[in-house]
């Protein structure tokens, strides 16, 4: 009967391999300034710039974690800050950074490190997100969004639209005029002219204004009363109800299967998004182009690195940012990957401004983002923005989906967001 | 395996011998500490977890926060919360989708392949496992792509006969339908193959002197096979609907685009998804706590009621 003692013996030891398989295999020694764990999330490409980091240190051992999505990456960060066993550098994308920020006793005020000597390196406005009332600076920002339209010459050219990119900017110099162009698209090829609305034109138009769903000054939620997300909330109801839109979600299947098969002429192209059209529609290449953003400029995106306070090399930590978040670094990491600098000295070298992207038929990627960024007027982002935006996108989704009344859809958002929020 | 623990037939045991029970101290204890390492389990992963869980109930919890003890709050807020009613009618509609048509199904299909005399059984019943073994994720992400709107083979094969394009994941009904068919082509065949193993233990003789009684199909089916397997019968309604109120990867994985709510109007959103996404998606550990507690009532009250439900098909005596 010997095989009775085995098995518990036996889960013993599985539990304890278990055990030590939570704690992430072996970790490096602490406070050696030569190592340090970093948790990025998919799709930004953190493991060149790392590689280029290592070219030039070495002696630096980087433990690089692609945990998932952005906010798989945030859920992860909570549950380690809320467990204590932390990496000492992680990614934090713009719409999980508020939630962080309010909590800023988890992480290094990076002042301790001289960010404050830095802090004018960067965008203002895009600082700001990152920083406490009382100064503490939670953030280091990496890239922002910039805003853009990516459009089909080649299905311009079959509706009989110009297809040169100025031209084409010029055709919406707002979004009633984006409209128009759809339905003069949509009358000529009996095709949807754009992906869908509620991503393509009401997350573009509500990351243009002044001020969104708080209060800049008190902070006090007004997604309510502002008239500006009233008006980007009317546009893209009436872009759904002129019949112009495709109803496909971004990033769904059939968004995806649409605009390998040209379903589609034109999709909001915030600058992350270039590299989601890319690997979406290889076969599409050449046939694309960037045109500006109805209403001139905006942003939407862009991430941040943040030091946890639990990190046994924040020293090691600080030194990658500060190299590689440099605005030198943010210019070279542009160049390798596309992603858009938040530092605005380098918007005018001839390295960013002589860019041009082959797939988007030789577009000049770094002339058009900056562009969208200057004269930018910063607005306050609250705890629940992400919330907030997400109940409106879902009461215009489902409008498009035909199966909302465009006419309570006001509403209901609004109505959601309170039992959401509440407040 | 019921008759020989009959008490009717067995004679009563004989009486210990004195010398068994001075056996000594460790022979008694032995017993203990080998069902010991579930239980040490069981409280680690399941007990302590179930009570921090009601203790969290009670607060506003960040977990990187503050936690601030509010006593019955995160409950009221609960029961004013359409979205929590919203949740609770998806589960149960699903659960009732899900289970009800497997379980008759199921039955029908033992019987059958207990009883016709079938080429190659041995295949045909290891078939039926296959979706079983199947991953749930993958599951979820094909018939999520079967039933799509415009590039679905559902809705192409309804094209063909005519049918305008049905949005089943769009639409309250259709995506309901759409994971009550995922679950019960998952668990199907699970579920005959108990049936048709408890059916395989029914001794040949009471069908034989049945039928030389005159009862047909119908009548054995209702009178033997039934009341036979009235144990399993139970266990599989209490197992699937305990897994049928905790549906939860296939609604997850049916809309990525939202998937915490289940698409755009919270359309088939069930209670675990509803805590999952304000316990990990917004961070309040403590209203998902409250959503956990109701979950664990509403499945309480629900076992017990099929409890007496099932009691209820006695074998016939």
């Amino acid at each position: 009967m010997k095989f009775r003692f085995a098995a518990p013996v036996a889960l013993a030891v599985a539990l304890t391999l278990a055990a030590a398989g939570c704690s992430g295999g072996p970790t490096t020694a602490a406070g050696d300034d030569k190592s340090f764990e970093f948790w990025s999330f998919t799709g930004i490409d953190q493991k060149a710039a790392v590689q280029e980091y290592r070219k030039e240190h070495p002696d630096v051992r980087v433990k690089l974690t692609e945990v998932g999505s952005s906010t798989e990456t945030a859920q992860a960060l909570t549950t380690a800050l809320a467990g204590g066993k932390v990496p000492d550098l992680v990614l934090i994308q713009g719409d999980d950074l508020p939630k962080f920020v309010q909590q800023p006793q988890n992480f290094h005020d990076l002042r301790e490190f001289g960010a404050d000597k830095v802090k004018g390196d960067y965008l203002d406005w895009v600082m700001s997100q990152s920083t406490t009332e009382d100064g503490q600076i939670i953030g280091v920002p990496t890239d922002v969004g910039g805003m853009a339209v990516a459009y089909r010459k080649d299905l311009f050219a079959e509706a009989g639209l110009p297809t040169d990119r100025e031209a084409v900017s010029k055709l919406w110099p707002d979004w009633d005029a984006f409209i128009e162009t759809g339905k003069k698209y949509t009358k000529a090829t009996g095709k949807p002219f754009v992906d869908n609305a509620p991503t393509s034109v009401f997350y573009q138009a509500v990351n243009q204004v002044s001020e969104k769903y708080y209060d800049n000054d008190d902070h006090s939620p007004i997604y309510a009363k502002n008239p500006q997300v009233k008006e980007a909330f009317d546009t893209t109801l009436k872009a759904i109800e002129a019949g112009i839109t495709a109803k496909q979600s971004s990033f769904s299947n059939g968004w995806s299967a649409g605009m390998a098969r040209g379903k589609y002429a034109v999709v909001a192209a915030p600058s992350w998004m270039l590299n989601s059209i890319r690997t979406t529609a290889p076969g599409t290449k050449g046939k694309w182009d960037i045109a500006t953003i109805p209403g001139g400029n905006g942003n939407w995106g862009g991430s941040y690195l943040a030091i946890p306070r639990n990190a046994k090399n924040p020293k090691a930590a600080w030194n990658y940012i500060k190299a590689t978040q440099s605005p030198k670094g943010q210019l070279q990491h542009f160049l390798d990957s596309g992603s858009l600098p938040t530092t605005p000295s380098v918007y005018e070298d001839a390295r960013l401004t002589s860019m041009k992207d082959e797939f988007f038929s030789g577009a000049p990627t770094g002339q058009i983002y900056t562009k969208s960024l200057l004269g930018l007027e910063p607005f306050y982002i609250g705890p629940d923005s992400a919330i907030i935006g997400q109940e409106f996108l879902n009461a215009l989704t489902d409008v498009e989906q035909g199966k909302g009344d465009p006419a309570k859809a006001w509403d209901t958002a609004v109505k959601n967001i309170k039992t959401a929020i509440g407040q | 395996m019921t008759t020989t623990l009959s008490p009717q037939r067995a004679g009563l045991p004989p009486a210990p011998p004195l010398t068994r029970i001075r056996r000594g101290i460790g022979e008694r204890i032995a017993p203990y500490a080998y069902i010991a390492p579930f239980f040490l389990i069981f409280a680690v992963f399941s007990l302590i977890p179930l009570l921090f869980t009601l203790y969290v109930a009670l607060f506003e919890w960040n977990p990187i926060g503050d936690h601030t003890f509010i006593g019955f709050d995160n409950f009221t807020r609960l029961f004013d919360d359409p979205r929590f009613w919203n949740a609770t009618r998806n589960t149960i509609s699903i659960w009732l989708l899900s289970t009800v048509p497997q379980l008759i199904a199921a039955l029908f299909l033992a019987h059958l392949l207990n009883h016709a005399r079938l080429r190659f059984a041995l295949l045909f019943r290891m078939s039926m496992l296959v979706p079983y073994i199947t991953s749930v994720a993958a599951t979820a992400i094909v018939f999520a792509q079967l039933y799509d709107r415009d590039y679905g083979l559902l809705n192409w094969l309804l094209g063909l006969g005519g049918v305008e394009p049905i949005d089943f994941i769009q639409s309250t009904w259709g995506s309901r339908v759409l994971i009550a068919a995922m679950v019960t082509w998952r668990w199907f065949g699970y579920t005959a193959l108990l049936y048709l193993a408890s059916l395989q233990a029914i001794p040949r003789e009471i069908y034989e002197s049945a039928s030389v009684d005159g009862a047909g199909g119908w009548k054995q089916f209702r009178h033997i096979t039934i009341p036979s397997l009235r144990p399993v019968i139970v266990f599989t309604v209490v197992t699937s609907t305990i897994g049928g109120l905790q549906i939860f990867t296939e609604p997850l994985l049916l809309n990525p685009i939202n998937a915490q709510t289940c698409g755009a109007t919270r359309q088939c959103q069930t209670l675990t998804l509803f805590l999952y996404e304000q316990g990990f998606g917004q961070y309040q550990f403590g209203y998902a706590a409250a959503i956990g507690v109701a979950l664990l009532v509403l499945v309480l009250v629900i076992a017990g009621i099929n409890y007496l439900l099932s009691t209820r098909i006695r074998p016939e005596r």
